[in-house]
């Protein structure tokens, strides 16, 4: 079965992990705003093509959600890590949670399954624009298939072909699982090393097979396109306040009694 | 007249955009990149034979005109060094700019110390 294994890998366009993100009339204002591969999205692309060149996978499909000039250049990035073709589903709604929200993204991908068939999807483990985390075990629920989420390492399992070796890293340890294809798999920070998309694998991948579909097609086969959940308000978190400096030991307690409260 | 530095090299330019595709995600920004790798371009000690040693400065090299493209097979020797080098400079910023990205999701995203 791995001989034929299809991989299904989503990338998603988010803010760049070194924006300093500026919040404005309660929304954060994306205009003028360097986008770029959520990095954990990225990690899920080396690993489908790493699966690729070690001969566990045949194809992988790279699947973006964006708007038409923004979404290429993702899905662009993407086959130049070294997917074999993309999926680029258009939309001018933001895809920062504030208008595509997670349901959504979930019933595409759930309609992308059925036509494409793909043993193994592979996600990034989180957006870092939204920090959902839900596209993955949401995707596993519609399609009634296994997941494992914040996956640190990937193998082929011992039962056989169609199995998968794991290490899940949770806060309190980390999990070795067998999982049986096909299934979800969700991307930790630990699970590799992206490779970078230099400039001659830009220009080749150039020639790559893209399929443009508008997301009202989806709409019209019965996906929910409405985001049901309303983002009420958006603030920055609040700045640091400047230090004090302490005269002496005596000082520093009766502030830390008095002022800080933790004695 | 031309002269073989008003021309400039397919490779050399191949590797400027290189530069200015690495430079747009270097943590230091793209003016930064720009400025430096502008210098080093230019630098005539990068390739020496390209130009002519002339009562002690550099002259570079004068061009047929009816030449479309022709330079000197030791400077062309020099400038593939220069570019390999150059290009192994690109790698290295590859690599900055994966560390700090690396560096800034583990500090975010990594395992807290309970």
């Amino acid at each position: 079965i791995f001989q034929k294994m299809k991989i299904l890998v989503g990338v998603k366009r988010v803010v760049d992990y070194a924006v300093r993100v500026r919040v404005a009339n309660n929304t954060i204002d994306l205009s003028n705003i360097k986008m770029s591969l959520n990095p954990f999205c990225e990690i899920a692309v080396e690993q489908a093509v790493r699966m690729k060149e070690s001969k566990m996978a045949s194809e992988v499909i790279a699947v973006n959600i964006g708007p038409a000039k923004g979404g290429t250049e993702t899905l662009r990035t993407a086959l130049a890590m070294g997917c074999d073709r993309g999926i680029h589903i258009t939309t001018e709604q933001r895809t920062d949670f504030l208008e595509v929200q997670p349901r959504t993204v979930s019933q595409i991908f759930k309609s992308l399954v059925d036509e494409e068939e793909p043993s193994l999807v592979l996600l990034g483990k989180q957006g870092i624009d939204s920090d959902c985390g839900q596209v993955g075990p949401m995707l596993a629920g519609l399609l009634n298939w296994p997941q494992v989420t914040f996956a640190a390492s990937l193998e082929q399992g011992d039962d056989g072909d169609s199995t998968l070796k794991l290490d899940r890293e949770t806060d309190s340890g980390t999990e070795q699982l067998q999982v049986q294809l096909p299934s979800v798999v969700t991307c930790d920070l630990r699970l590799n090393e992206p490779r970078y998309a230099t400039l001659p694998n830009i220009m080749k991948a150039k020639k790559k097979k893209v399929d443009v579909r508008d997301i009202s097609t989806f709409g019209d086969a019965g996906v929910d396109l409405e985001p049901h959940l309303q983002v009420l308000e958006i603030t920055e978190p609040p700045s640091r306040q400047a230090g004090i400096v302490v005269q002496d030991v005596d000082e520093l307690v009766s502030k830390l009694k008095d002022e800080a409260k933790v004695i | 007249q031309r002269t073989n530095i008003s021309i400039m090299h397919p490779l050399v330019r191949d590797l400027y955009k290189r530069v200015i595709w690495v430079g747009k995600d270097y943590p230091q920004g793209l003016d930064y990149v720009r400025d430096k790798w502008k210098k080093a371009l230019r630098n005539p000690h990068n390739c020496p034979s390209c130009y002519n040693q002339h009562n002690g400065s550099v002259v570079p090299i004068v061009v047929d005109d009816d030449a479309s493209y022709k330079i000197p097979t030791d400077c062309e020797r020099e400038l593939r060094k220069a570019v390999g080098k150059g290009r192994h400079m690109v790698r290295e910023m590859e690599g900055i700019i994966q560390l700090k990205k690396y560096r800034t999701m583990n500090k975010r995203y990594g395992k807290k110390k309970r």
